[in-house]
This record gives C-alpha cells, sequence and structure tokens, in this order.
C-alpha cells in the first residue's frame, strides 16, 4: 500500500486555478455567478477546514458522547437545508422530520459500523461519523425531493383528492397515487446511483480510499456497502416521514386542510 | 318522512377568531325530501353542503345523521352514505368505466356490490349519455357529460343523500335541464334525499321539494 501523497498550500493553491476558470466562463458569458462562485469557494475552503479541524479534535478525544453530539449537530443542520428547499409554510413538518432523521440513520449508522464492518466500539468516530454523514448528506436530498413533491401535489390535484373523499375514501386512499409518486421521486436517484456505480462514475468514498493508498477489492466493499446503505436509509426516511406530513395534511375528519396557496 | 339530517345551532367562520359565514344555523331534512338551497355568492350554501359531510369542521353546533351525530362517525363511512357532488366535476385519467367503479375500489365501497356493464350502460342511457362508450376516456367528455357522470358516480354505491353542489353552473341551458331532469328523477322515482344549491331559478316540478334561501347569514325556508 502506497502512503498518500501530501497536498501542500501551494499545491491547494493551484487548484484555483479551476475556480478562475469558472469565474472568467460566468464573466465573458455574463451568467451573473461570480458572487455566487466567490462565496461558494470561501465556503468549500473555510468548511472543509473546521471540519478538518474539528473531526481531528473528535477523534483525539474519543468520546461516545460528543460523536453522537455531533450526529444531532449533522441532521440539524441538514433540516435546515431541507426547509430552505421545502419552503412549506402551513404544515409544520421540521420536527417529525428531524426526528425520523435522527433515529432512523442512528440506527442505519449504528448497524454499518458495528455490525457489517464490525467497528469495537460502535460510536468510533472515524468509522461512525464518516458513516453517518453520507446516510445524511445522500437521505437530505431524497427528504426535500418526497417533501416538495408530496406539498405540491397534494395542493396541484386538491380536487382530485377531495372528490375520492366524497366517494367514501379515507384519507390514505384518497392520496395513495400522490404519496407513492412522493416517495419514488425521492428514491430514484440512489435507485440510479446503483445502476450507474462503476460503470458511469467511481463514487467519491472508493476514490477516496484507493487515493489514500487502499487495495481497490477492499474499497469496492466498502463502496458496496456504502450504496446498499443509502437506498435502505432513503426508502426508511423518506418513506416515514411522506407518512407522518401526509396525515398531517388532512385533519381529525380527514378533510384536506391543505390550502390551494 | 323521518328525519335523515338534522342540523342544530351551526356557526361557522374560515379563520379562528374571523368573521362568521353564518351563526346558530338549524334546518331539517327528511328522508326523500328535495331541498333546493339558494342565495348569492359567498353566503355559505356551498359551505353548509361541506360541514354535512365533514369536508370543514363547524366552529359550533352538531349535525346528526339518521339521529347520530356525525362527529362521531368515520368519515368515510359517513360520506358514502351522504355524498357530496362538487361544483367542477373531476375525474381521474382512465375510462368511464373506471372513473364509475372509483367508489367500488375504497375500502367503503369494497362491502358493496359493483354493478356490470349491462347495468352501467343502461346507467348511461337513463343519464342522457347515449353517444358514449363504457371504455371510452372521461377526461376527453364535455363538462355537461362530466357533470352528468359525476352525479351518476356517486349514486352507484346508492348512498341515502346526495348533495349538489351548483350542478349546473357551467353548463348551457339544454345541458343544464338535463341535470335538473336527473336530480328530479332520482328523487321521484328511486325516493334519494337530494339538497341542491344553486344560485339559478330552478323550480323543482316534484311535490316533496322545499326551498330555503340564504339571507344576511340567515337561512330562510319556504
Amino acid at each position: 500500500m502506497n502512503p498518500i501523497i501530501e497536498i501542500s498550500i501551494p499545491q491547494l493553491l493551484l487548484a484555483l486555478l479551476f475556480i478562475l476558470v469558472a469565474q472568467a466562463t460566468s464573466f465573458i458569458h455574463k451568467l451573473g455567478l461570480n458572487k455566487d462562485i466567490t462565496i461558494g469557494t470561501i465556503r468549500t475552503v473555510s468548511q472543509l477546514f473546521v471540519m478538518g479541524y474539528a473531526l481531528t479534535f473528535i477523534f483525539g478525544a474519543n468520546n461516545p458522547w460528543l460523536t453522537v453530539g455531533i450526529f444531532v449537530v449533522m441532521v440539524f443542520s441538514a433540516v435546515f437545508i431541507v426547509r430552505g428547499r421545502v419552503k412549506e409554510k402551513q404544515i409544520a413538518y421540521e420536527v417529525p422530520t428531524f426526528l425520523t432523521m435522527v433515529s432512523s440513520y442512528f440506527l442505519t449508522a449504528l448497524f454499518v459500523s458495528w455490525l457489517v464492518i464490525g467497528v469495537h466500539p460502535w460510536w468510533d468516530p472515524r468509522y461512525f461519523i464518516p458513516t453517518a454523514g453520507m446516510v445524511i448528506g445522500n437521505s437530505m436530498s431524497a427528504l426535500a425531493i418526497s417533501i416538495e413533491r408530496l406539498f405540491s401535489q397534494m395542493r396541484q390535484q386538491r380536487e382530485l383528492v377531495e372528490m375520492k373523499l366524497c366517494l367514501g375514501a379515507n384519507y390514505k386512499e384518497a392520496s395513495r397515487d400522490i404519496f407513492k409518486g412522493a416517495v419514488k421521486a425521492g428514491m430514484i436517484p440512489s435507485i440510479n446511483a446503483m445502476m450507474g456505480v462503476g460503470l458511469v462514475f467511481i463514487p467519491g468514498m472508493m476514490s477516496g480510499q484507493i487515493l489514500a493508498g487502499a487495495d481497490p477489492l477492499i474499497a469496492i466493499r466498502y463502496q458496496i456497502v456504502v450504496m446498499f446503505m443509502l437506498v435502505g436509509s432513503t426508502a426508511m426516511s423518506t418513506i416515514i416521514v411522506t407518512l407522518i406530513i401526509r396525515r398531517r395534511c388532512f385533519g381529525k375528519s380527514e378533510e384536506l386542510v391543505l390550502s390551494a396557496e | 318522512m323521518i328525519k335523515l339530517l338534522e342540523l342544530r345551532d351551526l356557526s361557522f367562520g374560515y379563520d379562528k377568531g374571523g368573521p362568521s359565514v353564518f351563526e346558530h344555523l338549524s334546518l331539517e331534512v327528511r328522508s326523500g325530501e328535495l331541498l333546493v338551497i339558494k342565495g348569492a355568492s359567498g353566503s355559505g350554501k356551498s359551505t353548509l353542503l361541506r360541514l354535512i359531510c365533514r369536508l370543514n369542521t363547524p366552529r359550533s353546533g352538531s349535525i346528526l345523521f339518521k339521529g347520530e351525530n356525525t362527529s362521531g362517525m368515520k368519515p368515510s363511512s359517513l360520506r358514502s352514505m351522504v355524498t357530496y357532488v362538487p361544483q367542477i366535476p373531476q375525474m381521474i385519467d382512465g375510462s368511464i368505466r373506471d372513473n364509475l367503479l372509483l367508489p367500488f375500489t375504497f375500502v367503503q365501497g369494497q362491502r358493496k356490490t359493483a354493478p356490470d356493464d349491462q347495468t352501467l350502460e343502461r346507467m348511461l342511457e337513463a343519464f342522457y349519455l347515449n353517444g358514449v362508450t363504457l371504455a371510452q376516456s372521461a377526461n376527453k367528455l364535455s363538462v355537461g357529460q362530466k357533470q352528468r357522470l359525476s352525479i351518476m358516480r356517486a349514486i352507484v354505491t346508492e348512498p341515502d343523500a346526495l348533495l349538489l353542489d351548483e350542478p349546473t353552473s357551467a353548463l348551457d341551458a339544454e345541458s343544464a335541464a338535463m341535470v335538473f331532469s336527473i336530480i328530479e328523477r332520482l328523487n321521484t322515482e328511486e325516493g334519494k334525499t337530494v339538497l341542491i344549491v344553486t344560485h339559478s331559478d330552478y323550480q323543482p316540478d316534484v311535490p316533496q321539494a322545499r326551498s330555503c334561501t340564504f339571507r344576511n347569514g340567515n337561512l330562510e325556508c319556504a
């Protein structure tokens, strides 16, 4: 196994050339993206440096409470990102989303690090945090898609849902197609990723391990676990969250309370 | 005639603490009656029908169906007995048959026997839908045809009462006359209790018809 080649600060600065290309493209074609690219660059560098130092500290501390605490903060941040994408004002969905994410992602990360990889202790931050991070990052996008789709379709098909209620459907029957569509929309990207992995792209985790000198045959095993884990955790969280939010769109009398706009 | 529906001291407003649409409204509907509810736009006619089938919740008061408080009933069970037909007819993607048999796909409807094609075809004729076939797409029908189909779909499960919300508002005179004729036939020949909300000058030509008008939040019945 070859030792990892360290990237020095001047080498890191060399990578800024890519940003300069993006800035030049935006400037020449008047895309109006220069400000966003600048902010994005600053955020990428600062957030990753902060994370690097934080992980160094956490790995050094080797404390289960600190590991779980970081995990909860990561989920909390993910809910904020989902909230920014969904922009729903009438139905409160943040608390059930947070609770579902915390419980289902914790179980997933625990299962993978403890039982599948066999890490002892299970909370070893070197395994638990990256595993949880991948689950959160992937499922967060799926959840945002599912929640947004549920609300938009429920509003768009208001009259159709009410018509079914009027004909004796319960709220689940009246919104069955919308529910299915929302869950599917959230899950399709992770399923598509399983189709393309190894053929169309080499995933970030596997690339990272190979660059760090790992045996590709070990790296693929990790990647297979990750792919399965992402599909499972995405399915679990999108279904639970979508079920809870769907119920909240209806009142006690199973009447649709979600307003038109 | 027995009391089918009883509205007791009903008050309703859309927003908490906001203005009321109506207050302390009471009404009795007897089995087999054809009740026409009239009034200006926004007077609360449609809201009244929606309250009966619990698509909206009253601020206070109670609604009784066959003497039982509807707030204690299973909503889907109530709605399969007191079926509301919205103003704008809604069809699912699929054939006319798919639409007519839709109520039988729900748990409530699965307890009943779905009519066969021959029965449905006879019903289509009775609803002045002679030219259409069960296999054709429901969403390609005209608004008038959809309106008749939506009333037909509401009665295939044989509910006790039909609540019709402005069933002729988007129709020309000829289509409107067809719809009114269907309503009167359902009432006189099949004994269906019908509550119909309209802002037209409709005067039903049946002995068991009654008319009520919304004025300043009050319901005045003849």
